[in-house]
C-alpha cells in the first residue's frame, strides 16, 4: 500500500515537471546560462590596463622616467595628457579615465635638491576593483622612481655596491604570499561565491513555486490524497525529481567552473561533488521551511525571493562577516548558502583538511530536517487552501 | 466635444491614453502585490543594503605571528603591525604549523612570519624580510593586510634610514620623492558608498519590471476566465495603451526615486554632491526606458507569479553588466553591447559620477541621450510585443473561447499540469480586486 502511494507521488511530481517548460528553463537552462555569464565577464582575472590620465607640469628627465615606467606597468595604461589638474578631473567626471597621476612643477628639481616634493594620484574610489588596481599602479611607481633617484645619487658617493644602496633603502622588505590565488584574480574570488549563489537562488524559487501552484490552483487536496493523505510521501514524490535534475545541474556548473573554466579545486573532487546534492537539499529545506512558516503562495514566495537575492550582501561574499553588524552576521547564518560558501573555500581553493570543514556539512544536513516539525503547518494549509492574490 | 473626441483622431488617442493612465493607476493602487513592487520594495530594499554595507570595509582582520627571530626588532614590527586599524595580531605560535591551524580554525586570516636572524639583518645592514601569508577567501581581507603591511614597512623602513644616516655621507634626503594618495568619488574608500548608488538604481528599474510583468500576469489570468477579454481594460490602440500605461507607472515612480537616490543616501550620508536637478533629469529618460522595457518582457509574464522566477535573476546580471563590480573597461564586446540595452548601464554610471564625483549632466550627456534612446528602442520593443504578439494572443484566445467557453482554462490548467478542474473556479481568486466587476 505504502509503495503504491510512494510511486504514485513520484509519477505525478514527474509529469507536472515534464509538463511545465517553466521548470526545465529555471531548473536547467538559467543556471547554466548564467554560470557561463558570471565565467565569461571575468575570464581575464584580473582588471588590466586601467584607463588613466596623467598630469605632467615638470617635464623633466624624472617626470618622463615616472610616465614610462607607469605607462609599462601591466594594471594601468595612460590614455590621455591633461595640461592641468582640472581638466584631467573633468576627464574623471565625464568617465573618461578612472584616475590620473598628478606631477608637479619642479619635481625633478626638488627631488635632486632633497626638498621631497609629493607625487599625489587621484583615484575614482566609485569604482572599486579598477580603483584597486590603479593604486597599486602608482604607488609601485613612485617608489621605483624614488628608489632609482636614491640608488644613482648614492652610487655616486662609491661608498656601497648597488646591493648595498638596495639594502640602505630597503632594510625591510615584506614578501605577501595571497595563498591559493597568486594572480589575485577577481574571478576566482567572486565566482566561487555568486555562481552558487545563483544556483541556490532558483533551487529556493522552484521549489517555492511548485509548492505554491498546488495551493493556488486548489490542486493540493488532490495532490496529498495521491499520496495516501501522507505529508511526507507528497512532498518526496514532489521534490525528489527536482532534487535529482538540480544536482545534475550543479554537478554541471561544477564541471564548468572548475574544469572548462580552471576555477582553483585544490582537495579531493569528492569533497564539492558530495557537497553539491547537500547545497540542493537544504536549499529544498529551508525553501520548505518558508512555505511552513508563511503557508501561502504570495508569502512564500516573497520571502524566498527576498531572502535569496539579500543572501548576495549578508553571506558575507564580498564584505567579510566580522566587519558587518551583529544582526546582518546572524542573518547570513539562517541561509544554506552560507555554509556551502565556506565549506567550498575550505576544500576548492585552500584545499585543507576534511575535517575542519565538519561543520559546514553537518550544518547542510540540519536544514534537510529542519521543515520536518512545521510540516503539519502545510499540510493544514493544503487541506484548506486560501488563496490570497 | 464628445464629437470632438469621436471625430478628431489626435483627441481620441489623447483620451485613450488618459483612460489607459487613470486605469492603470487604479490597478496599480488595488494590488496588494503590485503596491509592494512599487512601493515597499523601493522603501525597504535601499535601507536594508545601506545597514549591510554600513560597516564599509573590514577593520582589525585577524592575523597570527610566527616569531623565529625573538628580536627587538621583530616585536617592534609585530606591535606596529598590531596598531594599524586594518589588522590585529591575535596570537604568537611557535610554528608554521602551529599557525596554519590556527587559520584552519579560522582564528586568524593571516600569518606574519619573521625569519631566524632578522633583527640581526636589519642591523648589519642587509636586507631583512618578513612574509605575510593571507587568506584569499574574502579579497577585502587580503586588501585590508596587505594595505597594513606595506604601511608598517614604509614607516619601519624610514626610521631605520635616520639610524644608518651616518653611514653615508651625503644629504640622504636627496632623491626621495613622497607620494599622497587621493580618493575621488568615494572618500571613506568603502565597498558601500562604492556599490549601493548602483543598487539604488537598480531597485527602481527592477521593481518596475516586477510590478508590470505582475500586472500584466493578473490581466491575463482574466482573460482566461473571461474568455479572453480582460473585462477591466479600456479598449485602446496599442501606441495609446502603451504610452498611458508607462505615463502611470512614471508617475508613480517619482516618489520613490527621490526617495532612493536622495533621501536615502542623505539618511546614510553615502556620497551625495550631485547637482539635484541634473539628476532628476537623467532619471526622466531612465523611468520611461525602463517602463517600456516592462511592457516588451511581460511577455514572460503568464501568470501574477512566475513573474519572480523570470526577472528576479535578471538583478544580478544586470548589476554586472552596469560595471560597478568589473569594470566596463575589461569587458569582452559581447557583454558590453549587452550592457548598452539596459538602461540600468547608463543610469548607473551617469548616476554614480555625478552624486559621487559631483559631474554635471553635460558631462554625462552621452548617457543622457542613451537612456532617450534606450526609450526609443525600447518603445519599438514593447510596440511589436502588444501588436503582433500580445494582441494576436488575445485574439487567438477569444476565438477558441467562441467555440467552448471552458477551452481556455482548461487549455491554462493543461499547461500547469493539473488535471482536475476545481469545483468553483470563482474570479475572486483570479486576481480581479473586489468590487471591480460591481462597478463595471
Amino acid at each position: 500500500m505504502l509503495r503504491l502511494f510512494f510511486n504514485e507521488s513520484i509519477k505525478r511530481g514527474l509529469v507536472q515537471l515534464v509538463r511545465r517548460q517553466l521548470y526545465w528553463i529555471v531548473m536547467m537552462v538559467l543556471p547554466i546560462v548564467c554560470t557561463v555569464f558570471f565565467l565569461d565577464l571575468m575570464k581575464g582575472g584580473v582588471v588590466e590596463r586601467v584607463p588613466v590620465g596623467i598630469v605632467d607640469l615638470d617635464n623633466s628627465a624624472v617626470s618622463r622616467r615616472i610616465e614610462r615606467n607607469l605607462d609599462a606597468m601591466q594594471q594601468v595604461s595612460i590614455r590621455q595628457h591633461y595640461t592641468d589638474y582640472h581638466e584631467a578631473l573633468q576627464a574623471v567626471q565625464r568617465g573618461d579615465i578612472y584616475g590620473f597621476i598628478f606631477l608637479p612643477e619642479r619635481l625633478e628639481h626638488k627631488a635632486l635638491s632633497g626638498q621631497e616634493p609629493v607625487v599625489s594620484y587621484y583615484v575614482n574610489y566609485a569604482y572599486f576593483s579598477p580603483a584597486s588596481m590603479q593604486y597599486k599602479g602608482y604607488k609601485t611607481t613612485t617608489l621605483l622612481a624614488n628608489g632609482a633617484i636614491a640608488k644613482t645619487t648614492i652610487e655616486a658617493t662609491g661608498l656601497l655596491s648597488e646591493q648595498g644602496v638596495m639594502n640602505l633603502l630597503q632594510p625591510v622588505l615584506t614578501q605577501i604570499h595571497s595563498l591559493n590565488n597568486p594572480w589575485l584574480s577577481y574571478g576566482y574570488y567572486l565566482n566561487l561565491s555568486f555562481i552558487p549563489c545563483m544556483l541556490a537562488l532558483f533551487i529556493l524559487l522552484a521549489t517555492a513555486f511548485s509548492i505554491g501552484t498546488e495551493l493556488k490552483y486548489g490542486t493540493c487536496r488532490e495532490w496529498i490524497a495521491s499520496a495516501g493523505q501522507s505529508m511526507e510521501f507528497a512532498l518526496f514524490g514532489k521534490l525528489a525529481p527536482h532534487t535529482f535534475i538540480f544536482t545534475c545541474t550543479g554537478w554541471m556548473i561544477q564541471f564548468l567552473m572548475y574544469r572548462v573554466y580552471d576555477l582553483p579545486l585544490n582537495c579531493n573532487p569528492w569533497h564539492m561533488l558530495l557537497a553539491m546534492p547537500l547545497l540542493v537539499l537544504a536549499n529544498q529545506g529551508f525553501a520548505l521551511l518558508m512555505m511552513c512558516i508563511a503557508p501561502n503562495f504570495r508569502f512564500g514566495t516573497t520571502l524566498c525571493t527576498l531572502l535569496g537575492m539579500l543572501s548576495f550582501s549578508f553571506c558575507g561574499f564580498s564584505l567579510p562577516e566580522e566587519a558587518m553588524y551583529g544582526w546582518v552576521r546572524a542573518l547570513g547564518y539562517v541561509m544554506p548558502i552560507k555554509y556551502y560558501f565556506l565549506l567550498s573555500i575550505d576544500q576548492a581553493l585552500n584545499g585543507i583538511p576534511f575535517y575542519y570543514s565538519r561543520y559546514y556539512y553537518a550544518a547542510l544536513i540540519v536544514f534537510i530536517a529542519l521543515p520536518w516539525p512545521l510540516l503539519w503547518r502545510l499540510k493544514r494549509e493544503c487541506l484548506h487552501p486560501v488563496y490570497v492574490p | 466635444m464628445t464629437t470632438d473626441r469621436r471625430h478628431n483622431p489626435l483627441l481620441r488617442w489623447l483620451h485613450d491614453i488618459y483612460l489607459v493612465w487613470k486605469r492603470e493607476f487604479w490597478f496599480s493602487f488595488h494590488d496588494e502585490g503590485v503596491i509592494i513592487f512599487f512601493l515597499v520594495l523601493c522603501l525597504v530594499y535601499p535601507v536594508l543594503y545601506a545597514l549591510i554595507y554600513n560597516t564599509e570595509t573590514a577593520h582589525d582582520v585577524t592575523v597570527v605571528v610566527v616569531d623565529d627571530d625573538r628580536s627587538a626588532d621583530s616585536r617592534q614590527f609585530s606591535r606596529m603591525l598590531d596598531a594599524t586599524p586594518e589588522a590585529c595580531v591575535v596570537q604568537y605560535v611557535p610554528t608554521i604549523a602551529d599557525a596554519q591551524r590556527c587559520m584552519h580554525e579560522k582564528e586568524c586570516y593571516g600569518i606574519v612570519h619573521f625569519d631566524k636572524g632578522f633583527g640581526q639583518r636589519v642591523h648589519r645592514g642587509e636586507q631583512a624580510h618578513v612574509t605575510l601569508y593571507c587568506d584569499m577567501g574574502v579579497m577585502i581581507r587580503y586588501k585590508q593586510l596587505m594595505m597594513a603591511m606595506t604601511a608598517v614597512q614604509q614607516t619601519f623602513n624610514s626610521q631605520l634610514l635616520q639610524q644608518r644616516l651616518s653611514v653615508v655621507p651625503v644629504s640622504m634626503n636627496s632623491g626621495s620623492i613622497g607620494n599622497e594618495q587621493v580618493a575621488l568619488g568615494n572618500t571613506s574608500m568603502g565597498l558601500g558608498s562604492a556599490v549601493l548608488p548602483a543598487i539604488f538604481i537598480l531597485v527602481l528599474q527592477q521593481s518596475m519590471l516586477l510590478g508590470i510583468c505582475m500586472l500584466h500576469g493578473g490581466s491575463r489570468e482574466r482573460r482566461l476566465h473571461n474568455q479572453g477579454v480582460d473585462p477591466l481594460e479600456i479598449p485602446a490602440g496599442v501606441s495609446a495603451s502603451i504610452l498611458g500605461k508607462s505615463l502611470c507607472y512614471w508617475m508613480i515612480y517619482i516618489i520613490p526615486t527621490i526617495y532612493t537616490l536622495v533621501i536615502a543616501p542623505k539618511f546614510f550620508d553615502f556620497p551625495q554632491v550631485g547637482d539635484l536637478r541634473g539628476i532628476l533629469v537623467l532619471v526622466l529618460p531612465f523611468l520611461l526606458a525602463s517602463s517600456f522595457m516592462g511592457q516588451a518582457l511581460k511577455i514572460f509574464a503568464n501568470d501574477r507569479e512566475s513573474t519572480f522566477i523570470a526577472l528576479v535573476f535578471t538583478s544580478l546580471i544586470f548589476v554586472f553588466l552596469s560595471g560597478i563590480s568589473w569594470p566596463r573597461c575589461s569587458m569582452s564586446p559581447l557583454w558590453l553591447i549587452a550592457g548598452n540595452f539596459v538602461p540600468s548601464t547608463w543610469a548607473v554610471n551617469a548616476y554614480v559620477q555625478m552624486q559621487s564625483n559631483g559631474a554635471t549632466l553635460a558631462q554625462q550627456s552621452t548617457a543622457y541621450w542613451m537612456l532617450w534612446v534606450l526609450t526609443g528602442v525600447m518603445f519599438v520593443l514593447a510596440y511589436a510585443v502588444e501588436r503582433f504578439i500580445c494582441r494576436r494572443r488575445y485574439r487567438r484566445m477569444q476565438h477558441y473561447a467562441k467555440r467552448d467557453a471552458m477551452a481556455l482554462i482548461r487549455e491554462e490548467y493543461r499547461r500547469q499540469a493539473i488535471d482536475v478542474l476545481p469545483e468553483n473556479i470563482n474570479q475572486a481568486d483570479f486576481g480581479i480586486p473586489g468590487g471591480m466587476l460591481d462597478e463595471q
